[in-house]
């Protein structure tokens, strides 16, 4: 599976943020499914995410002003769900399970391996920015458990060693 | 039995709607448009198929909530959010045949006047967020969504809206007000949202299982469906397995076997030659069974009279090398991490759990500690919270206090107290000015 | 009207009631934290519950409407009282001791409801470290508001009040479960006219007044009901007190004008009423200034009023009616001057009402309406200097704040010229021209009436009042000023309201019908004579016969 790093743009750069032709076809196209503006909040700070990598507070800025919404409404929004980036993230972000079948299906060793290989713990990113640790609860995937989220993909089934290999090839293409 | 949801499992190219309509896809879709919105309804309440989201609740008579003389537009969401600790059956719908998916929501919509269709997944699901993307733009080139379908007059929107991380979302008021563009917070019934739901619309919440069942019902008829299982507990149903199994999986099975029977035939009984211990039989936010209790049979109605709940039909299966204490503890994490907020006992209740059985798991139970899980829970469920999820940690971490009491007791009999924080102690920095001392 | 039993009384209430409101008809009290009669049911802190016979579940009193036949328990359940313990000691889990160091203490919803509802022989089970919010413990979020997050039981009264009431929108919750915590955007400043509601709002001491922290116990403040002087809009208020110095305004529920809302800028008015430049009459003659008494200040300006060659006198629309009628009927219709009350535009104000409508003013004043029902003379900045210019022997000034043209060194030149009368309380350049001044006191020393641009006529108490005056403390109680104290309780030194002056003077210069006691008194003449006050009678005006302080307390603070 080829994983696509996450590109995070930097918090210079999100600080006033304007949505270009491109975003603004999306968002035409997404408008019209919902009889409120309001509705297509997550939407569009999922596209703005797939776009910038993270929702800085001028994106949440940029999405209050398009949507008529206050920004803390916003900022309250984003803050809700866990998989808003509100800093900007590793290239790879690794996101165990960390819940019942996961954790005594050999979930436990790899977290303890991982905090190991990357010297980092759970909330953390390695210094060359490659790699964040993420503990996260059950994705839904129990029996392929343990599972691993790398960015948008799962990774099933996994042991040590089939993890170092995905990390050596995720770390080998940056 | 044949397989009936899972049929396209295994099949090459399943997904593409020239696959499906070759196995007679959307042929539902079809007989339900001549059979009017009154007469599917009927068919899927006689065939007495429940919600398969974890509720249970008969679906045909949530359709007929929905007022009849309600002029604005109606909705229907399908739920996907698929959060449910243990439960992994709606993905595999999802992944190998989307538009069985596709159907039943067109069929249900139909079913109850609704022009627009929601279809929230959890932003977890990106992979399957697609899948069930590219089967709506196929189904709306063939016409099966989209402006009068097959010339019958009725228009269909069906769209994809992703969660972004938040089990609660599942919960069905959460999850509309999650597509409204808000925090995930449950709100108060009455209004139930066949009355009141998303946008202030009368709206029917299905899980993605239960839909998938409506085309075959329409297709085969509500007197086949109930061929299946037994009476108020009808149909095929998807059982998760895993935990400490041989063969993990999703199974279809009719209701009412019994979890013996899907343990140890169908995943093959527990891994490495252990004992079962214990399990969960419909997901995490069931009261747990005890290995004695395993031939219990897996329906809505024989499970409640055990004590326990079918729910999603989510097996999570422990050996005996597990320890009770610490699976209590990893249920509180999650139901700590996952609550809203917004209502005191589960907001408190949860976090204070998880904050005893840590400190229980770190080796510093203290004897008071079992009851006052059991008090915590107590004021947690039946009513006190404004969703179930106050009810989804009391009732299985009451469950494993009650069930396995003894482990607790062990654990707090040779615990340590709590290592006091050494404070630093303040230097004295000479008399303070103006009072005298 | 649905009819229902609550805890053995029996009420009849309008269809849609919650029962909340309906207990409180029949006079059982449910308590309550998120609930607020202006703000949209949650149902969120859960402590409202109740048993309905007939319901296996107890209900929340908040979101179940009243049904006829009905049978509710309150205090008559065991299971009730037995969750509303349950919910207490959740909420209390987490929340830190620190009411020997919080501002709510006294006027704390928390405080009050677990005195109820938790039993003499409770102890809590919670045994573990309690939750914090490092960083937020004492958090200036806007011009008045502090935020203790540790403190917040997040019942999402101050969210639902930027979002429903004031419209800013400007508070939300961030995070989830039990590390939800309140902030604004990005934590930018909390900027809102209407900012210190929320502070009002909370229940506990997690969003408090800046102004006011750390100042003064709240069981120890009198409340006075009064009158806000910010603009024309009228909200109702409550002066609280303690020993003669003002420590705040708090809003005094008035649904057709207020709710129980008060803006920023009514609100922190309060301050300034503390300052009292001038004790004393004084006369200034031949480049002196002598204090005199009284007796003297009355006796020398009567010789001055009846040997006026010309009278002309500046009101003002920030004096009460009672006040504006002594000045015409003294100085207009018995001495023949002439009276102009200077009014000037100011900012935009706005409130909202129990209705949620809007009601709008650019009116600062507080009674122009009245001086327009009065009859009397309205100018602007331009017909103010017009009418100094004249040069009349004799000028009454009877409030310099009046306009601020007063301010200006054209006005003090003008009104050099012949001898001035110069009512004042606060340091002012007029008070430079002025033959004799006059100490008055501030609002909270004075009583009388205001009309409102809406015209509705309401009355200001004295808040320093005399011995033995009955005042509502500000928990509620009803208590009468304590005689033994030996600070004085009128207002400060010798300043006297302007209406005592006035019927004063009436006095001195023989004119009986206006040698009145109290503005009761003048309001009652007031009442005979002017068509715009026919019909209205003191006793009913403003609602101050209201004390129903368990429904005031638990909305505002």
């Amino acid at each position: 599976m080829s994983t696509r790093p996450i590109v995070a743009a930097s918090p210079e750069a999100l600080q006033i943020v304007t949505f270009d032709a491109t975003m603004e076809a999306r968002i035409a196209e997404l408008l019209p499914r919902y009889p409120t503006r309001r509705a297509a909040i997550l939407p569009l700070l999922w596209l703005c995410q797939e776009r910038f990598g993270w929702i800085s507070p001028g994106v949440v800025r940029a999405v209050a002003a398009r949507l008529g919404e206050s920004p803390a409404f916003v900022e309250g929004v984003v803050s809700f769900y866990t998989m808003y980036q509100t800093a900007p993230p590793a290239r790879y972000v690794l996101q165990v399970c960390t819940t019942l079948s996961c954790a005594w299906c050999g979930g436990r060793e790899l977290v303890a391996h991982l905090k190991e290989r990357l010297g980092i713990s759970f909330g953390e990113k390695t210094p060359d920015g490659v790699f964040q640790l993420v503990g996260v609860q059950c994705l839904g995937a129990c029996g392929e458990a343990p599972v691993i989220q790398i960015n948008d993909d799962y990774y099933e089934n996994l042991d040590i060693a089939k993890l170092d290999a995905i990390l050596d090839e995720l770390a080998g293409r940056s | 039995m044949e397989p009936v949801l899972l049929r396209a499992r295994g099949v090459s190219d399943s997904r593409s709607i020239a696959t499906y309509l070759a196995a007679g896809g959307y042929e539902g879709w079809k007989k339900a448009l001549g059979m009017g919105p009154d007469a599917v309804t009927k068919e899927v309440l006689d065939s007495e198929l429940r919600g398969r989201g974890g509720a249970g609740f008969p679906t045909g008579r949530k359709w007929s909530f929905v007022p009849k003389d309600h002029p604005g537009p109606r909705y229907l969401v399908c739920n996907a959010d698929e959060s449910e600790p243990g439960t992994f059956k709606d993905r595999e719908i999802i992944e190998y045949d989307p538009h069985q998916v596709v159907e039943g929501v067109a069929i249900a919509s139909f079913a109850i006047k609704a022009n627009t269709a929601y279809i929230y997944i959890r932003g977890e699901f990106v992979r399957w967020a697609r899948i069930l993307e590219d089967a709506i733009a196929e189904a709306r080139q063939r016409g099966f969504v989209g402006k009068n379908v097959m010339g019958s007059g009725f228009d269909l929107d069906v769209w994809v809206h992703r969660g972004a991380g938040a089990y609660i979302c599942g919960e069905e008021t959460a999850l509309l007000e999650s597509i409204e563009g808000k925090r995930g917070f449950p709100r108060l019934k009455p209004p139930f949202p066949a009355v009141v739901g998303v946008f202030g619309q009368p709206t029917v919440i299905n899980n993605v299982e239960t839909l998938a069942c409506v085309p075959h019902i329409i297709v085969r008829g509500a007197a086949w469906f109930a061929s299946i299982g037994r009476p108020k507990n009808t149909g095929p149903k998807l059982f998760c397995v895993s935990g400490h199994v041989n063969r993990p999986g999703v199974f279809e099975l009719p209701l009412g076997v019994t979890f013996r029977e899907i343990i140890e035939e169908h995943a093959g009984g527990v891994r490495g030659g252990r004992q079962l211990k214990a399990f969960f039989p419909g997901g995490s936010s069931a009261p747990i069974l005890t290995a004695a209790e395993v031939d219990t049979m897996a329906d809505f109605d024989a499970c409640a009279a055990a004590g326990t709940m079918l729910g999603s039909g989510g097996i999570i299966v422990f050996d005996d090398t597990v320890d009770m204490v610490d699976v209590a503890d990893n249920v509180a994490h999650f139901y700590a991490h996952e609550s809203c907020g917004q209502c005191t006992p589960c907001r408190e209740g949860s976090d204070w759990c998880m904050d005893i059985l840590d400190r229980i798991v770190a080796g510093h139970g203290r004897p008071a500690d079992p009851d006052t899980l059991l008090r915590i829970c107590r004021f947690s469920s039946a009513g006190m919270t404004i969703c179930p999820l106050g009810d989804a940690f009391a009732l299985p971490i009451s469950s494993i206090v009650n069930k396995y009491r003894s482990e607790f007791e062990r654990r707090i009999a040779s615990a340590t107290p709590l290592p006091q924080k050494k404070q630093p102690v303040l230097p004295w920095a000479g008399p303070c000015p103006g009072f005298g001392i | 009207m649905p009819k229902l039993t609550i805890d053995g009384h029996e009420v009849e209430v309008a269809a849609g009631t919650n029962l909340i409101e309906a207990a409180r008809a029949a006079g059982v009290a449910i308590p309550y934290f998120c609930y607020h009669p202006y703000l949209t049911v949650v149902g969120q802190c859960r402590i409202c519950m109740v048993e309905i016979a007939g319901q296996p579940r107890l209900a929340l009193g908040c979101s179940t409407p009243a049904a006829d036949g009905m049978v509710v328990k309150v205090e008559t359940s065991e299971r009730a009282r037995e969750a509303r313990e349950a919910v207490m000691e959740f909420l209390l889990a987490n929340h830190p001791l620190d009411c020997p160091v919080c501002d709510q203490a006294g006027e704390c919803l928390l405080q009050d409801h677990s005195m109820r509802e938790q039993g003499s022989e409770f102890a809590t089970h919670m045994t573990e470290t309690r939750r914090t919010f490092p960083g937020y413990e004492r958090r200036l979020i806007g011009p008045h508001v502090v935020q203790n997050q540790n403190r917040c039981i997040h019942c999402s009264r101050c969210i639902r009040f930027t979002r429903e009431i004031s419209g800013t929108a400007a508070l939300t919750y961030k995070s989830r479960g039990n590390s939800t915590f309140i902030d604004t955007f990005d934590g930018s400043a909390f900027d809102d006219p209407m900012s210190a509601c929320a502070a009002d709002v909370c229940p506990v001491g997690a969003l408090t007044v800046r102004e006011f922290r750390f100042r003064k116990r709240s069981w120890k403040l009198l409340s006075t009901p009064s009158v806000c002087p910010g603009c024309s809009i009228g909200c109702n208020i409550f002066i609280d007190h303690h020993e003669r110095v003002v420590y705040r305004f708090t809003p005094r529920e008035n649904p057709a004008i207020n709710a129980t809302w008060l803006c920023d800028h009514g609100r922190f008015l309060a301050e300034p009423l503390n300052e009292q430049a001038y004790l004393d009459p004084q006369h200034r003659t031949g480049g002196q200034t002598i204090r005199v008494g009284w007796g003297e200040a009355l006796a020398g300006i009567a010789a001055e009023l009846k040997d006026a060659s010309g009278l002309r006198v500046v009101a003002s629309a920030n004096l009460s009616n009672e006040e504006l009628f002594l000045a015409r009927e003294l100085f207009g219709r018995h001495l023949k001057g002439e009276i102009a009350v200077p009014v000037a535009p100011g900012e935009p104000r706005k409130m909202r009402n129990g209705k949620g409508e809007w009601l709008h003013a650019t009116d600062p004043h507080a009674n122009s309406a009245g001086a327009r029902r009065l009859g009397l003379d309205l100018v602007d900045g331009e017909g103010l200097s017009r009418f100094l210019y004249g040069g009349a022997g004799l000028t009454l000034l009877l409030d310099p704040g009046a306009h601020p043209f007063l301010a200006s060194p054209e006005a003090l030149q003008l009104l050099r010229v012949g001898t001035t009368v110069v009512w004042a309380r606060r340091e002012h350049p007029a008070a430079h021209a002025a033959t004799w001044l006059l100490p008055t006191p501030s609002l909270a020393g004075n009583e009388g009436t205001f009309t409102s641009s809406a015209g509705a006529v309401q009355r200001f108490a004295q808040a320093f009042a005399a011995p033995g005056t009955v005042h509502r403390t500000a928990t509620g109680a009803m208590s009468p000023s304590c005689p033994t104290i030996a600070v004085p309780w009128g207002p400060p030194g010798e300043a006297r309201p302007l209406w005592l002056t006035l019927t004063a003077l009436a006095r001195e210069l023989g004119v009986p019908p206006l040698d009145l006691a109290s503005p009761a008194d003048v309001f009652a003449l007031m009442a005979r004579k002017d068509k715009a006050f026919a019909g209205l009678a003191w006793e009913t005006l403003g609602g101050l016969q209201q004390h129903e302080s368990f429904r005031e307390r638990q909305h505002v603070g």
